[in-house]
């Protein structure tokens, strides 16, 4: 086991644990990483930093409801023949740390027990007859890696810390990490840098209470998150308390600047949803109504919008009160986080198409079964072992009955109302992947019929548990306007801001697409269905997505990689359908030739109407 | 066993707990931490009158609160059961029947023989909230046979469950969007008939049901079916606050709370015990608020304009309206009121079009606008 201090790198995610051992109400650290980083090494080395026989759970990823939550334990039911309670995994971790690795992966139901756990710091069990309360106040750590996929954002508001994305240690680093792997540290070292360590953290949580911090502090860290747009009022709290203890760690008895700062890289900045305004304008709150629009999705086009240097004279204007010489601090942490951090943080998708995949390792959990309930024998499969729960207390009864009744003596007495069916979580529907071509001329009209046929989906889509994703494909790259999701009120959000013109990046959206259906699928898709508006011709070829300084691509290189691209798709079972809107007399054929590589159906549809592509996607 | 010491008590501790006697399982469930005070919470005030509107006329059919995340909404509904009234029970009855409904339900049942409605011990209890955890299985939501007793003593006794302690009270759901649908299917036919019917091992149970649906969630994360998206009398939305004088009152407020909360309830104390008296003096003066046929006229007309069908929609805005008047200390219901309260009543039975940019609420004002304008203009 590696301890905490020798881990090498990662110091921005060792921060962000101590800043929680010293104020366990920060709720949690999460921490994304790529594959190989050390993270959940890491995590796990969090407990020797804490104080001795915390309790420290590892949540299997597999897990189910009544493991989490608590239930019949069967066994000692059986053996005693009364009614006995299993504490689930969240109980357990009262009092101490919750870790989840690839906390991306986990289940959504799963992901919404743990939620309310931590809404409320107990769990309800109202179960198989059980009706009880266990306390489950618990440190949730969660490490994952963003190409898997994002987390619920519902559970990082909970989560206090959010660590910015490190996609690799540097070599020099790793170099170290392997000669501790190998046992050339002295086991002394370790053990009195340790001690030092866990002297601090108990000294700063010591220290914690006598910290203060002013009003004008709280208005800045406040002003941040509104500029940042980051969404909820939970958040500030959050910021403040990491602003304290951050105070407390360095024994000081005032918030300073730097506290503030730290708060907002490891709070606020994960957390942006656009780029800040330095001018007076940002002052004027959006109104209330709306949330404000999400960032232009234009990596390139960063250094334009970057805040052009103007004197502060203008800042004198400003109605808010809010000290600016604070606020101008605040700005200058943000902008010094935010060009790297912004764009790869895990709630912005578009960096998924760059990032290797490692899904398909995970695709097992298709159709999990979560729960049993009550159902016919014959409607469904059996779960054996909660239908033996709910039989085994009855036994000694039904025995007695059954033998007054004079019939044959049997092993075991199951009787209808005992027998409990398996429910299998996301028999989902089928996830639509509308990929749009959003290149040339003729762009503006696909956006808005696409637009229109994704709102329309999902208006229906309730019914069928379907999932709409949109990707755009234009300029260089693919990019993921909309992931999979449900939310009406989402699309529409997210889908207001659509960029048009340029190349035409056809096989990076195939390649994205697949992506994201892969991704899916470790979610509990069983269907996907790419549904393509466009003409078919590509020209900008995946290689130059990827390798900007790869020389332009020939007709033939670009035709094969959608070829070979094209044939993976099929193969791996993804349904498609090509909608052609183009004028008849410009077609060249490519995109019945594309529908047909994909072993889809073609559609032409000049003018189609959003309901047309609603049909024609509903009708395959 | 060779195991060493620490590890032996690992597994001792491990060792599952029996569960406890119900009695006691009930007292702690009620024991589960102080809640933020309703008083205190900052701002939200759409989601605050829904609330309140709903405990003074519960037939209003409770609260839809969609919104962002981390904005309070289940720290508000929790807050909530500190300034209930009170109501009269059985005394010890499960399903918080009044005496009228108990007679009605048990009498002649026990052997034939009548009750003396003189015997039957009544009691006050505060208006019960019920929470209904996502993971709650349908013998629990619904009751089942108390296995206990039918192993002990050998009778087959109902052992009832989450709808028989919502009776007459709330019943909440967190992150309602993301229920089971198969409980979703149970709410819907609990909700329509206002009673819970269990068959199980040989024994048959009805009892009644009637509850103030309060659910919240994230639209985000999933929407809500349309059947039970209509159940909701109230459809409350919830933002995020960006007003920063607001914004640094609430974190001051939670961390004062987080530091001391017993001294920052008594804080609170008078303005709580203040707002449950309000409350219940609108309670009382509810019978008394009348409404003209004008008012309803227009009510009518702007459901009509709106497109809303059936007549869930007028009937919710009479009875959320009076609610409102009550609570104003009035006993006339005003267009005013009206206005106030009528988008929160139809917001989430406006018929729903893909491309429509305009937001529920906005509609809802221009159409009214309208109406008003008629009004003035007659």
């Amino acid at each position: 086991m590696i301890a905490f201090t020798d881990i090498v790198g990662m110091d921005l995610a060792k921060q962000a644990l101590m800043l929680l051992a010293v104020d366990s109400e920060l709720g949690g650290v999460v921490i994304p990483s790529a594959v190989g980083s050390g993270k959940s090494t890491l995590a796990r080395a969090f407990a020797d930093i804490l104080p001795e026989s915390t309790p420290f759970v590892e949540l299997p990823l597999n897990v189910t409801e009544d493991r989490l939550i608590g239930g019949v334990d069967l066994e000692a039911t059986l053996a005693t023949g009364l009614r006995v309670v299993q504490h689930g995994v969240l109980s357990k971790a009262h009092g101490g740390v919750l870790y989840v690795d690839s906390l991306s992966l986990l289940d959504s139901s799963a992901v919404s027990h743990i939620m309310d756990a931590m809404s409320r710091s107990e769990v309800l069990v109202e179960r198989e007859g059980l009706s009880e309360v266990h306390p489950a106040k618990f440190m949730l750590v969660g490490t994952y890696d963003p190409s898997d996929g994002e987390v619920r954002m519902g559970l990082l508001d909970r989560i206090g810390i959010i660590v910015p994305f490190t996609a690799q240690n540097d070599y020099r680093a790793r170099k170290k990490i392997v000669n501790i792997v190998m046992g050339t540290r002295d086991a002394e070292d370790t053990q009195d840098e340790l001690n030092m360590l866990a002297g601090f953290i108990k000294a700063a949580k010591e220290q914690l209470p006598h910290v203060s911090i002013t009003d004008d502090q709280i208005k800045a860290l406040i002003q941040t998150a509104i500029s940042l747009g980051v969404e909820g009022n939970r958040v500030d709290i959050f910021t403040v308390r990491a602003a304290l203890a951050s105070a407390a760690l360095a024994q000081r008895s005032d918030v300073e600047d730097e506290d503030m700062k730290q708060a907002i890289k490891l709070v606020l900045i994960p957390r942006a949803t656009r780029m800040p305004e330095r001018e007076a304008e940002s002052n004027e709150a959006p109104p209330q109504e709306e949330l404000p629009p999400p960032p232009e999705d234009e990596p390139e086009g960063e250094d334009e919008e970057a805040p052009a240097d103007t004197s502060d004279s203008d800042a004198e204007e400003q109605q808010k009160e809010t000290p600016d010489m604070i606020e101008e601090l605040m700005m200058e942490a943000v902008e010094m986080e935010l060009p790297d951090n912004i764009l790869n943080i895990s709630l912005a998708s578009k960096k998924k198409a760059t990032t290797g995949s490692r899904g398909e390792a995970l695709n097992n959990k298709r159709g999990r079964f979560v729960r049993s309930q009550p159902g016919e024998m014959r409607s469904g499969k059996v779960a054996l072992i909660p239908t033996l729960i709910s039989a085994a207390p009855w036994q000694e009864t039904r025995r007695r009955d059954s033998k007054m009744a004079g019939r044959p003596k049997t092993a075991l007495l199951i009787t209808k109302d005992d027998v409990k069916i398996k429910r299998f979580r996301d028999k989902s529907g089928t996830l639509f992947i509308f990929m749009v071509d959003a290149s040339g001329s003729m762009a503006l009209n696909r956006m808005r019929q696409a637009k229109g046929a994704v709102a329309s989906l999902l208006q229906n889509a309730y019914v069928h548990r379907d999932q709409v994703a949109l990707i755009s494909f234009r300029g260089k790259q693919a990019q993921v306007l909309l992931p999979p999701s449900q939310s009406v009120d989402r699309a529409k959000r997210e889908l207001d801001v659509l960029p048009t013109g340029g190349g035409t990046p056809l096989a990076s959206a195939l390649y994205l697409g697949w992506e994201t259906a892969k991704q899916a699928r470790t979610k509990g898709v069983t269907q996907v269905m790419f549904v393509l508006i466009t003409d078919g011709r590509g020209n900008i070829s995946l290689q130059s997505t990827f390798d900007p300084t790869a020389e332009k691509a020939t007709k033939e290189e670009l035709e094969k990689e959608v070829e070979a691209l094209s044939l993976s798709i099929q193969a791996d079972g993804v349904a498609a359908i090509v909608i052609d809107t183009q004028m008849n007399y410009l077609s060249r054929g490519e995109a019945p030739k594309l529908a047909q590589k994909l072993g889809g159906r073609y559609f032409y549809l000049p003018n189609a109407k959003a309901e047309q592509i609603v049909e024609a996607a509903l009708s395959f | 066993m060779t195991q060493t010491e620490p590890v032996a008590k690992k597994t001792a501790a491990k060792k599952p707990v029996a569960a406890k006697a119900k009695a006691e399982s009930a007292v702690k469930k009620k024991k589960s931490g102080l809640a933020f005070p309703f008083t205190a919470i900052v701002g939200q005030e759409e989601m605050k009158l829904s609330l309140i509107l709903n405990i003074i006329d519960p037939r209003i059919g409770g609260v839809l609160v969609m919104g962002h995340r981390g904005t309070g909404k289940s720290t508000t509904v929790r807050a909530l059961a500190e300034v209930l009234p009170f109501i009269e029970r059985v005394a010890g009855d499960t399903y918080n029947r009044t005496v009228e409904q108990y007679l009605e339900a048990e009498d002649g049942k026990k052997g034939g023989k009548a009750i003396d409605p003189a015997t039957l011990k009544v009691e006050q209890i505060p208006v019960p909230v019920v929470d209904l955890p996502l993971g709650a299985t349908e013998d629990r939501v619904c009751g089942t046979i108390d296995i206990e007793q039918a192993l002990t003593s050998g009778v087959k006794a109902f052992e009832p469950g989450l709808l028989a302690q919502a009776n007459r009270g709330f019943l909440y759901i967190d992150e309602v969007n993301l229920l089971d649908d198969h409980l979703v299917d149970v709410l819907l036919d609990v909700a329509a008939s206002g009673k819970n019917v269990v068959e199980r091992e040989g024994i048959s149970i009805r009892h009644p049901a009637r509850f103030v649906l309060v659910g919240s969630g994230n639209p985000e994360e999933g929407e809500l079916r349309p059947q039970l998206l209509d159940r909701f009398g109230l459809h409350a939305r919830i933002i995020t606050i960006l007003d920063i004088q607001k914004r640094v009152a609430i974190v001051k407020l939670r961390r004062e709370f987080d530091e001391n909360p017993d001294a920052f309830m008594e804080k609170y104390n008078a303005e709580q015990q203040a707002l449950q008296q309000k409350i219940q003096t609108a309670k009382d003066l509810l019978p008394q608020v009348t409404m003209t046929d004008e008012v309803l006229t227009d009510i009518a007309k702007l459901c009509m304009n709106l497109g809303i069908d059936g007549h869930r929609g007028e009937l919710t805005i009479t009875r959320t309206a009076h609610a409102h008047a009550a609570y104003k200390g009035e006993t006339v219901v005003t267009m005013q009121h009206v206005k106030e309260i009528a988008g929160l009543c139809l917001r989430h039975r406006l018929r729903k079009d893909p491309l429509e940019t305009l937001d529920a609420g906005e509609k809802i004002d221009r159409e009214l606008a309208k109406v008003l304008g008629e009004v003035e203009a007659v």
